[in-house]
């Protein structure tokens, strides 16, 4: 599918032709459409026009996107990348200063601690809209085998390709993800965007003051644009709104969309790590189940791990006060020791070392590679946390809006799929835009829009709610759902009816 | 010399995965994964048993068989679960930390014999000396995989006869069994529930006791109180008996012996016409006078049976000693 659609320049290039002859003929030939959008339509035709004779505000643009985020830039970066989007007028608004994200240089032997884990559909978006080339490769890894088990029976998933019957596919990439930290992403994405040909509008260190509906004036009728007042007191009447900014999503609230879901009442609790010497072994990502979450170690360049580990509030609070070394004998006890030891370990303040070197030695567990090799150290100021909720928007679209990313649907992140879900909506999102500019649409009306809603909502609610079970099945210590989960997984294991195999190609493909 | 041997046990059970990948049958058994260990196949803990289950029925007094059925039936849940519960206690940890034995050297029982009369070590020893056992009655354990697990069961097993000290219940087949219930109640072990099966074979007045007095005391103190394998025994045997019951949360059970010495007066009174000695004093233990002074055919032959059983017991432990 993929290869089909998001080969920009190619499709563009074949239909180039055609498509200015629909352009040109729309108004006649596809009349309903004409009259549909009509006012619109108009609009566009003598866009500049109006927009430099107009009272001074607001100004007029085609897609307003709010918030600077990694999704966010990636649609700035998408929009003007794709040919058939890219005269368009953007600008994007961004509360935070993007100056030292732009001017980023990485610190020798440190890495920071959000990091992001990107699937390959979206490495190659990232590629096709020129971010890919600005990050620097040798602090992105790459893994291609996982380590899933459960802390409460050991059954145990090996994404491992070497272990797995007929071995490696040499024709097809395994790769599963690529680790990138996330100011290394967005720093790539500026730069992309700073490649531009049409430069968006940049504002950042604004604030959106509020978002109203515009008014009737004397030549445009601007009573269903979405007007944004920043705290400047500029404004911004876009022909389309696009809400990239977060679970908390202003635009959302001004489109009266309901957004559903629950809080985990979990905090996931981040740092990172440098580690015993692993080159003995592939890089791997693992995670461990355990009632009060997942604990997961993701790998980076060299010596430095990730850790993201979702658990209460309470515990995420005791983490962050102990002293360093009691905090990484913790999480190195977190892949090692029964849920019965971690649980009384969370109620140490102190002798966490002693008491899991005592514990360790009479505890059976596996040894690298199916657990992570031991962390030494803990980096400076690396601890941070913040709160776990299941939310999904009622609908991404309304008249001249649209919500992508976490505006939409804020999963949790035990699959690291929250990023990848927003790209996997810009791509989706500006495909749609693109087409209804080929059709003469306008791109902020709901015809434009909807390919990307139908497209979309059903896949992220499938992961959204397959998260969530995995959330809830994983939450009980006992009872007779422990017994079928590691059943299920044991079987996934043993590559039954080929399953397991399904699911690497699947996850390297995807 | 307790550090070297952990030291070696871990190196041991470190090396248990990669011997085990094997197929484990009889003829391919793995290394013991701590000294005296028998790791056994599937089949081999289910006939071991069931073979145990059969004897100890057929003869309580089989103590070795009762331990075996304890170590075969604990694996692999309950026994993790009672390590567990250990685990989660600070006292219980410690325990675990230090692996305590109870033994008559670790315990100085002239010592015990000197304390206050109402401390657990005093009680202790008391209850030993008039039941005539001793701490070194204990057998290893050699039929739990894990090491720390097999550890759990020796100590239930030796702090056993603290539990008699605590609820001052007689090792006669009725007060065992009382005990053995609220063992069950208390750590879940599957052996001590099966044990409550023997009920089936004692006399029909002793079961009646037993299903009116005993099982509902032995099932509601047992849930109630804190786990009995969480008390550091060596550390409490100056304290007061009243006190720890307080503490673990048990009732006194109506003394055993009190209870069995007024039934049997009852029963002879109900076949003698004489209406004497209705009185006899309740709830205090008769003194050797007045069981003297009352003691009729049946009773003295009963007290006889019991002096035999007592020898019986005592031979049997010096065998398994042996």
């Amino acid at each position: 599918m993929w290869h089909e659609n998001i080969d920009h320049a190619n499709v563009i290039n074949r239909t180039k032709t055609t498509m200015r002859q629909t352009l040109l003929r729309l108004p006649t030939r596809n009349s309903v459409w004409a009259f549909r959008a009509s006012r619109p339509a108009q609009i566009a035709s003598t866009r500049r026009s109006f927009a430099s004779e107009a009272s001074p505000s607001p100004e007029v643009y085609d897609v307003v996107v709010v918030g600077g985020g990694p999704v966010g830039l990636t649609l700035a970066a998408s929009l003007g990348a794709a040919r058939t989007t890219s005269h368009l007028k953007v600008a994007l608004i961004e509360g935070m200063d993007l100056a030292p994200i732009r001017n980023w240089s990485p610190k020798p032997d440190y890495f920071a601690n959000r990091i992001v884990s990107l699937i390959p559909s979206t490495v190659r978006l990232l590629k096709e809209i020129g971010a890919w080339k600005h990050i620097q490769q040798n602090r992105v890894q790459s893994y291609d085998g996982m380590q899933v088990w459960d802390g409460m029976t050991g059954a145990r998933v090996e994404f491992d390709w070497n272990k797995l019957w007929g071995g490696k596919d040499e024709q097809t990439d395994t790769t599963i993800a690529h680790m990138v930290e996330n100011i290394h992403l967005s720093h790539g994405l500026l730069k992309a965007i700073g490649d531009l040909a049409v430069q968006p509008t940049m504002i950042d260190k604004t604030k959106v003051e509020r978002i109203q509906y515009g008014e009737m004036t004397g030549q445009l009728d601007m009573r269903d644009w979405p007007v944004v007042t920043l705290s400047t007191g500029q404004q911004l009447a876009a022909r389309l709104l696009i809400g990239a900014d977060g679970g908390n999503s202003p635009v959302r609230t001004f489109a009266g969309i309901e957004s559903r879901g629950w809080d985990y009442d979990r905090h996931s609790m981040v740092a990172t790590f440098k580690i015993e010497d692993d080159s003995a072994f592939p890089k791997f990502a693992y995670q461990r189940f355990l009632p009060s979450g997942p604990v997961a170690i993701l790998p980076l360049p060299g010596n430095f791990a990730n850790l993201a580990w979702s658990t209460t509030p309470e515990k995420v609070t005791h983490l962050k006060s102990l002293a360093p070394e009691d905090f990484v004998a913790m999480v190195n006890a977190a892949f090692r020791l029964s849920y019965t030891d971690i649980d009384y370990l969370h109620n140490l303040k102190s002798g966490v070392v002693e008491e899991t070197k005592w514990r360790e030695s009479v505890t059976q567990h596996p040894d690298p590679p199916q657990i992570p090799v031991r962390i030494t150290e803990v980096l400076d100021g690396t601890r941070a946390s913040f709160p776990l909720k299941m939310r999904h928007a009622d609908k991404y679209i309304a008249e001249r809006i649209a919500l992508v990313g976490d505006a939409a649907h804020t999963i949790h992140p035990m699959a690291g799929q929250g990023l990848n879900s927003g790209i996997g909506d810009v791509y989706s999102l500006v495909k749609s835009l693109a087409e209804g500019i080929r059709h003469g649409q306008d791109v902020g009306s709901s015809f434009t829009l909807e390919p990307f809603q139908s497209e979309r909502y059903l896949p992220n609610n499938a992961l959204l709610g397959f998260v969530d079970k995995l959330h809830t099945l994983y939450g009980f210590e006992s009872g007779p759902l422990v017994p079928l989960r590691s059943l299920g997984v044991e079987i996934i294991n043993r590559d039954w009816f080929g399953l397991k195999r399904f699911l690497m190609s699947q996850a390297a493909k995807s | 010399m307790a550090a070297s041997t952990t030291c070696l046990r871990c190196l041991r059970s470190r090396a248990l995965p990669a011997a085990s990948n094997r197929a484990f049958s009889v003829l391919n058994r793995p290394p013991p994964n701590y000294p005296g260990h028998v790791p056994l196949t599937g089949p081999e803990r289910l006939f071991l048993a069931a073979g145990s289950a059969l004897m100890s029925f057929i003869d309580p007094r089989r103590g070795d068989m009762i331990a075996l059925l304890g170590e075969t039936t604990a694996q692999p849940f309950f026994i993790t679960r009672l390590r567990d519960t250990m685990l989660r206690h600070p006292t219980g940890r410690r325990i675990l930390r230090a692996r305590p034995r109870i033994t008559s050297q670790s315990l100085s029982l002239p010592r015990l014999r000197s304390l206050p009369p109402n401390t657990i070590g005093a009680t202790y020893v008391a209850w030993l000396d008039r039941e005539g056992v001793s701490p070194d009655t204990r057998a290893d354990v050699r039929y739990i995989d894990d090491e720390e697990c097999a550890y759990v069961m020796q100590r239930y097993r030796e702090c056993h006869d603290f539990y008699h000290a605590i609820t001052g219940l007689p090792i006669v087949r009725e007060g065992e069994i009382a005990l053995k219930a609220f063992e069950f109640a208390n750590t879940g072990l599957p052996m001590t529930g099966l044990s409550v099966f023997s009920a089936l074979t004692v006399k029909a007045d002793e079961r009646e006791r037993l299903l009116k007095v005993y099982l509902p005391w032995a099932v509601r103190n047992g849930m109630q109180a804190e786990s009995v394998l969480n008390v550091y025994w060596e550390e409490e045997l100056e304290t007061d008996v009243g006190e720890m019951r307080e503490r673990l949360g048990i009732e006194v059970p109506p003394d055993l012996r009190t209870a069995r010495a007024e039934a049997r007066r009852r029963k002879r009174d109900g076949k003698t016409t004489t209406t004497t000695a209705t009185t006899a004093a309740a709830g205090t233990a008769p003194t050797g006078d007045e069981t003297a002074k009352v003691e009729t055919e049946a009773e003295r032959a009963e007290r006889e049976q019991l002096e035999i059983e007592r020898k019986a017991m005592e031979i049997l432990e010096q065998a398994d000693k042996m």
